[in-house]
């Protein structure tokens, strides 16, 4: 069943057009990839849907046409979004922090707390320190703890491997796939480590100017000669 | 270096120690000091709620104002009208202030914090500006009574408060002012203590921190910063309301409701520090400490103070007062407050409990 469906979906900063008209679908229970250079309009893509940009088009998810919702609607209907750069709140506390993940939500949110702080053990060791004080790898980990805790069912994750050592990323993808194997939770993610989002997808994006140029399983992508030249640096 | 567990008896010791001292000091000045002090007080508990109340807006959610002076301009022409003309008992005029206060707050905050940073510290800069020229409006004069302000606002109808004694003469209502300014003050901070700890407070600090970041939290940015905007304005005028019932005067060229006010708003709350609870309160103590203490200083010093400003033909009071801030920013960029609690963490460190 289609989860997120985006039919020609645009965007602009300003004059530029980034996004010319973006077809995407990501299923209940998937995950999907979006890859792509630098400037493709993977991160334009991932505000559109969340909300954060003007854009133009149709998203639907789960059934609402929410192309015209702002931000703060379209987290309540179940789309959490990790930005790219993390933004985690560096004034507010580890727990602070998973506490405005919940704003939207009105009962008691101590559980879900003890439960990120069980499956990220570093982030309970210093739940009470502020968010700024962490490692790179923290602060991305406490971001998607964050997201969570609105209890969504799509989760948009703007390269989270940025700056990170690929101890930390792998660790961060092992997290990420138990939640989507285990749990169930359908995850969008715009990754630039091709390889390694590849291994975890089942659907691939491929992005160039703006455009959806290729799209298919992961296993067709990562087989296909030209694409594996292209992107994959092999 | 000294540890304490969080909730120890020690811990406990410490903190009844310190609110015994705050309560002796609090009930100590108005009943030993000469009037000239407490009046010095009375005008230190003003202008710390005024700070407070930009605290909530600048310290907290990020947005510069240069415009509170108008809200504190507000609250201090509404107790002035509604005592003069309606004959209002001034208790009440705190609530109309407050009111009227919010509502004009939102309405300006509505379109002016879709702009951010230097535009709209410029865009209020131009609502301090024009306040006073709005006061002064010779179509207005019915109401404001133009350039020459409203004088004597009488305050012999308030409540009698028996543990206060006789409020009578100059003594009488700088001693009244202290205590009403006191009530006010800790009604503003609780106020702000309960929004700061609250759900609302972790949202302010989560815009000022990430605007885009808060937004995909499901914070309704715009109305968060409109709503606070409009409290934030809704407490500056409670200070106006204070200062006209101390003073009994309330004037366009006023020093608080003119752009000065604004700039010595932001003052207290930066020196104190900015996004803390106590900072205004320290900011507020100190300027007025230091205003008073320099406004002694004047051009026929000798030493060392004359020959350095023998050069200038007025009083150098406002130049030293301008000196000691900046030396007090050089070595406290992040307010007194933060100052205190580094040096306070060399010393002395709270271990939470759990760890």
């Amino acid at each position: 069943m289609s989860l997120l469906q985006t039919t020609g979906l645009r965007a602009s900063y300003g004059q530029v057009d980034v996004l010319l008209g973006i077809d995407i679908e990501v299923n209940q229970g998937e995950m999907v990839v979006i890859l792509g250079a630098n400037g493709a309009g993977k991160t334009t893509t991932m505000r559109a849907v969340s909300g954060t940009i003007p854009r133009s088009g149709s998203i639907v998810f789960d059934g609402h046409e929410i192309v015209t919702q702002n931000a703060e609607s379209i987290v309540r209907l179940g789309i959490a979004h990790v930005p790219q750069g993390r933004g985690t709140f560096s004034d507010l506390t580890v727990e602070e922090n998973l506490r405005i993940g919940a704003y939207i939500r009105k009962d008691s949110v101590e559980s879900d707390i003890e439960r990120w702080f069980e499956t990220f053990p570093r982030l309970g060791e210093r739940k009470s320190q502020k968010a700024g004080s962490l490692s790179g790898g923290e602060q991305q980990m406490l971001a998607i703890a964050r997201a969570l805790m609105s209890r969504p069912r799509l989760l948009l994750c703007d390269e989270p491997s940025l700056g990170l050592a690929p101890l930390v990323t792998q660790e961060l993808f092992g997290v990420l796939k138990s939640l989507n194997q285990q749990e169930g939770l359908s995850v969008l993610l715009v990754e630039q480590n091709a390889n390694l989002a590849l291994k975890i997808a089942n659907k691939v994006y491929l992005l160039e100017t703006g455009q959806v140029v290729a799209s298919g399983d992961a296993e067709s992508i990562a087989g296909d000669e030209r694409i594996r030249r292209a992107y994959l640096g092999g | 270096m000294l540890k304490i567990k969080e909730g120890s008896v020690v811990h406990w010791a410490v903190r009844v120690a310190c609110v015994l001292a705050i309560a002796i000091f609090i009930v100590y000045i108005p009943t030993h000091s000469e009037t000239a002090r407490i009046g010095q007080f009375a005008s230190a508990f003003t202008l710390i709620i005024a700070a407070m109340s930009l605290n909530l807006v600048l310290g907290y959610t990020g947005q510069i104002s240069i415009g509170h002076s108008a809200f504190f301009g507000i609250g201090g022409y509404t107790a002035a009208i509604l005592i003069r003309d309606h004959g209002w008992s001034p208790g009440y005029t705190f609530y109309a202030a407050a009111i009227i206060a919010f509502i004009v707050g939102c309405l300006i905050a509505m379109p002016v914090l879709r702009i951010r940073g230097a535009y709209l510290a410029l865009v209020t800069l131009a609502v301090a500006v024009l306040f006073p020229t709005l006061l002064r409006w010779k179509k207005l004069e019915w109401l404001t009574s133009g350039a020459k302000g409203i004088d004597s606002v009488k305050y012999d109808k308030l409540p009698v408060w028996p543990f206060l004694g006789e409020l009578k003469g100059r003594d009488g209502r700088a001693v009244f002012a202290y205590w009403l300014g006191l009530l006010v003050l800790v009604i503003a901070f609780l106020i702000c203590r309960g929004l700061i700890k609250s759900r609302v407070g972790r949202s302010l600090i989560a815009i000022r921190d990430n605007e885009t970041a808060a937004a995909v939290m499901g914070v309704n940015v715009t109305r968060t910063k409109v709503l606070i905007f409009g409290i934030s304005a809704s407490l500056c005028a409670l200070a106006g309301v204070l200062s006209t019932l101390s003073t009994g005067v309330v004037t366009p060229d006023g020093q608080y409701v003119t752009l000065l006010g604004s700039i010595i708003f932001l003052l207290i709350m930066v020196v104190g520090g900015a996004g803390t609870l106590s900072g205004p309160i320290i900011g507020g103590l100190v300027y007025v400490w230091l205003d008073n203490t320099t406004r002694g200083i004047g051009t026929d010093s000798r030493g060392v103070v004359g020959f350095i400003f023998g050069w200038t033909n007025q009083s150098p009071a406002t130049l030293i007062l301008g000196l000691a801030l900046i030396v007090i920013m050089l070595f406290a960029p992040t307010g007194l407050v933060g100052l205190f609690r580094k040096l306070s963490r060399r010393i002395v460190t709270i271990e939470p409990q759990g760890q």
